[in-house]
């Protein structure tokens, strides 16, 4: 099993792209789970989604405290949130982020990636919404999703023009990624 | 901060809550083409259009959430909406 913590704030759809994870794993014949950490969250403050993929079903519903993979949709999160807790020596957190990854001083053993999704975002989806891109960087960096998967959540999440040029965005941030690897 | 029950906390806490964080483009101010007219301080939704001595104004980018109000309505367009690198 593997587990998933994405870190962002609210509205910038952290708890979509949860979702649309696991659907995209669940598209792909294992079994997920998606769900947020409530708190007091509102527009702006820092929160947390997490999603869980698994070849067997998943019985367990605690938070993500040991996860495997860590998003994080907003470099200004780094200085509020400790997004590295419990992340594992041999996963690997994925930063939203204009600059190289050994710029990030950041108290881990994983392998920390960075992709600059706001670009990305702005130029194929036109608004800077970054949650889908970082999830094709995620397909990309790891390989636990297919992008066709992801992909398809998307279009099916927001049907039209929308979801069209948020699959492009997706496999645009898959490639790169996947190239980096 | 110490509250007593029945009791409001201080006011002004919001100061300490710097939002400035949230912004994904940051505006920037043209001084030459600024014609002192006011409109981007009364319509900044976060107060964060500060004026200065001289008349013309600067932004506090401790709260600035990049929304982009001025710029939309500055009628000399000295302000733009920049991509900020972080």
């Amino acid at each position: 099993m593997k587990e998933i913590r994405i870190h962002g704030r609210g509205g910038q759809g952290s708890v979509t792209a949860a979702e649309l994870l696991a659907v995209a794993a669940f598209a792909d014949n294992k079994f997920s789970q998606a769900f947020p950490a409530f708190g007091v969250e509102r527009r702006g403050a820092p929160v947390q989604a997490f999603t869980r993929i698994g070849d067997v079903p998943i019985r367990l519903r605690s938070q993500v405290y040991e996860p495997d993979y860590v998003i994080v949709q907003d470099p200004t999160l780094l200085e509020v949130v400790e997004v590295a807790n419990g992340l594992k020596d041999d996963g690997i957190l994925i930063i939203n982020s204009d600059f190289d990854p050994e710029t990030f001083k950041i108290d881990t053993k994983a392998r920390i990636m960075t992709v600059n999704a706001t670009k990305i975002a702005l130029d194929i989806i036109g608004r800077p919404i970054v949650n889908t891109v970082l999830l094709g960087a995620f397909a990309g960096a790891t390989g636990e999703v297919k992008p066709e998967s992801i992909m398809e959540a998307v279009k099916e999440r927001f049907p039209g023009k929308v979801g069209e040029r948020n699959a492009e965005a997706v496999m645009e941030a898959y490639k790169m990624m996947r190239d980096q690897k | 901060m110490k509250i007593v029950p029945g009791a409001v906390c201080e006011a002004g806490t919001s100061r300490a809550n710097k939002t400035g964080g949230w912004r994904t483009f940051k505006p920037v101010y043209d001084y030459d083409k600024c014609i002192k007219c006011k409109l981007c301080e009364l319509l900044c939704p976060d107060s964060a259009v500060k004026p200065r001595e001289d008349g013309y104004f600067e932004f506090d980018y401790d709260f600035c959430k990049g929304c982009g109000i001025c710029a939309n309505e500055c009628p000399k367009t000295a302000i733009t909406m920049e991509l900020e690198e972080k």
